[in-house]
């Protein structure tokens, strides 16, 4: 079992191959003249951005991924947190709901979500079909497990029953205690699970499509588009979604400080 | 509904019953009530609608009685290759993301220098989420019909990667998973490399353990329960995967996902039923894995506290 330096540097280096050659390769595509012919682009042009950047969708679709990513991340904020302070603080007995909710969440993928809120919103009166309503909830759900998870770790890492009493005996209730004392304390895991629901969000394919179409269209349904009438401009697009999800993981790189990587906290749903 | 196993039932109903205990409490009743809006929020967009699929798949859409008449229409030979095709896709890109993500893992885990680790680790965690529609597209620039590796093979081999190979057919898409798997796997594993301590491995030399030995009665039983982790959620991770199969294949290749996708754009005429009928038999095979997942991952903590 054990491998030589030698093999290790191998594994390695075919490792950053696979996962590096095609994203430089959808780069270049988007900034090359030519390249169908020959092994390397026959020369460089920024035609391709120039172009996919003056049309009035692309505005209209990054400004609907912002809308709906930054709507999900501070919904489930308001939603989350204060929940995850109750449980943590009045029921630490019911956090297993928490974790069988967040099991659900990864079992249940986005197409079958996405069947069953058309088949019971259709049935009943509720205006919500074809609403970006009905994504924006949908999107909840599938992210819900990536902001609770930060935020209860951040929870368990202070000593909330101390912070809690102290402010009480000093006369706080439980909503001035909740936002003068522990936001502050749990801010660091806030913004980390904020973060990771706004890149999931932005990034979001299969809800979008199923459940609005064409009436809402975001980053990702646009460049599906793109991707079968204008190879070059679609590899534009396709940088650009992923220069997105890198800053986000930067930044959660800077507010963690150190990435501490336990299993809990990957995300899954393609 | 599936994953609620005995194992994960056992807890509910004790708060449960306590819920009912405490009805006459009222500052026992008080603690539900923090929890009262987010329980709303999984029931009305989670749960009963999850609920009604399962109903709607044993309802006839004429006489409204009850017909298990939609789960016979999965002996179809098309839901059948669905069902099949997904499942290969999914346990073939699983198994290669375990075997080679825990190589990589190992080869990351041994690096000397910490700031490529964490170069490496960083990239792991970009990528696994670079998924969809960017992803199948980057994978036709290079090895499409006209794609670069596709040329480069032709000029200096002299080799023709079509028709043998299509980047828009199952192994095309497989390859495309596996870009995602990886990562996932060098996440999931890494963990389980630290937790292996450098002590076991001297005491085990110091009582004449070789190196085969310490691998297989003292490495592999603690990598044990990451491996399983690792094997049932990058099968669900695949398995409901739908954004990288819709933008490469479409309708070349038939998987579970994009059939349910199809039938809820209406591209498709079939009984509405069938298709819940697939969702549920889907939401079965996922609450598996997700169920064998959630128990390896608790021996997972076991060894990493």
């Amino acid at each position: 079992m054990r491998m030589n330096k030698l093999f290790r540097s191998i594994v390695l280096v075919l490792f950053l191959l696979f996962m590096l050659v095609p994203l430089i390769a959808t780069f270049l595509f988007s900034i090359s003249t030519r390249w169908d012919r020959t092994i390397l682009p026959e020369g460089f042009t920024l035609e391709w951005w120039k172009k996919v950047i003056s049309r009035g969708a692309f505005g209209l679709t990054l400004k609907n991924s912002f809308y709906i990513s930054f709507a999900t991340s501070i919904a489930l904020t308001i939603l989350v947190t204060p929940t995850a302070y109750w449980v943590h603080i009045r029921a630490p007995k019911s956090k297993v709901i928490f974790e069988i909710m967040s099991a659900f969440s990864f079992g249940i993928p986005g197409v079958i979500l996405a069947l069953a809120l058309i088949r019971f919103y259709s049935g009943i009166p509720v205006p919500l079909i074809n609403t970006t309503n009905i994504l924006l909830l949908a999107c909840m759900e599938l992210c819900f497990p990536f902001m609770y998870r930060p935020v209860a770790n951040a929870l368990d890492s202070i000593d909330i029953h101390t912070l809690t009493e102290a402010s009480q005996s000093l006369g706080g209730n439980w909503i001035s205690t909740f936002i003068h004392v522990i936001l502050p304390n749990i801010f660091p895991g806030i913004a980390s699970g904020f973060l990771l629901v706004f890149s999931t969000v932005f990034a979001e394919f299969t809800l979008t499509n199923l459940l609005v179409g064409a009436r809402f269209k975001t980053f990702p349904i646009y460049l599906v588009e793109f991707t079968r009438f204008d190879g070059r401009q679609a590899s534009a697009l396709a940088i650009i979604s992923f220069v997105v999800a890198w800053v986000v993981s930067l930044l959660l790189l800077l507010i963690s400080g150190k990435r501490t990587i336990t299993s809990d906290n990957l995300t899954i749903g393609h | 509904m599936l994953l609620l196993t005995f194992e994960t039932c056992h807890p509910i109903i004790i708060l449960m019953m306590e819920m009912i205990k405490s009805k006459h409490n009222k500052s026992e009743l008080k603690k539900w009530l923090g929890f009262f809006p987010f329980l709303l929020f999984c029931l009305a967009f989670e749960f009963i609608p999850i609920l009604f699929l399962i109903r709607g798949s044993f309802i006839d859409k004429t006489t409204q009685g009850f017909t298990i008449a939609h789960y016979q229409a999965m002996s179809r030979t098309v839901y059948i290759n669905s069902f099949l095709n997904s499942i290969k896709i999914s346990g073939l890109t699983a198994i290669i993301g375990v075997i080679l993500g825990t190589l990589i893992g190992y080869a990351i885990y041994r690096w000397p220098s910490e700031s490529l680790k964490n170069a490496l680790i960083s990239l792991s965690d970009v990528t696994t989420n670079f998924s969809g529609a960017p992803l199948a597209f980057s994978f036709i620039i290079i090895l499409g019909m006209n794609g670069v590796i596709t040329q480069f093979l032709f000029k200096y081999f002299n080799y023709e990667l079509y028709p043998g190979f299509s980047i828009y057919s199952f192994s095309g898409l497989a390859l495309a998973y596996v870009y995602f798997q990886l990562p996932l796997m060098v996440l999931i594993i890494i963990p389980a490399f630290v937790g292996i301590r450098k002590e076991w491995q001297e005491s085990a030399e110091s009582m004449g353990a070789n190196n085969f030995q310490f691998w297989r009665f003292i490495g592999i039983p603690i990598l044990g329960p990451s491996l399983l982790a690792g094997l049932t959620l990058l099968f669900a991770n695949a398995y409901g995967a739908y954004a990288t199969a819709f933008t490469l294949v479409e309708s070349q290749l038939s998987l579970v996902t994009l059939q349910i996708g199809f039938m809820i754009a209406g591209e498709v005429r079939h009984d509405p039923g069938v298709g819940m009928a697939m969702a549920v038999l889907s939401l079965f095979i996922m609450g598996l894995s997700i169920a064998i997942y959630q128990i390896a991952t608790t021996r997972v903590r076991r060894w990493s506290k």
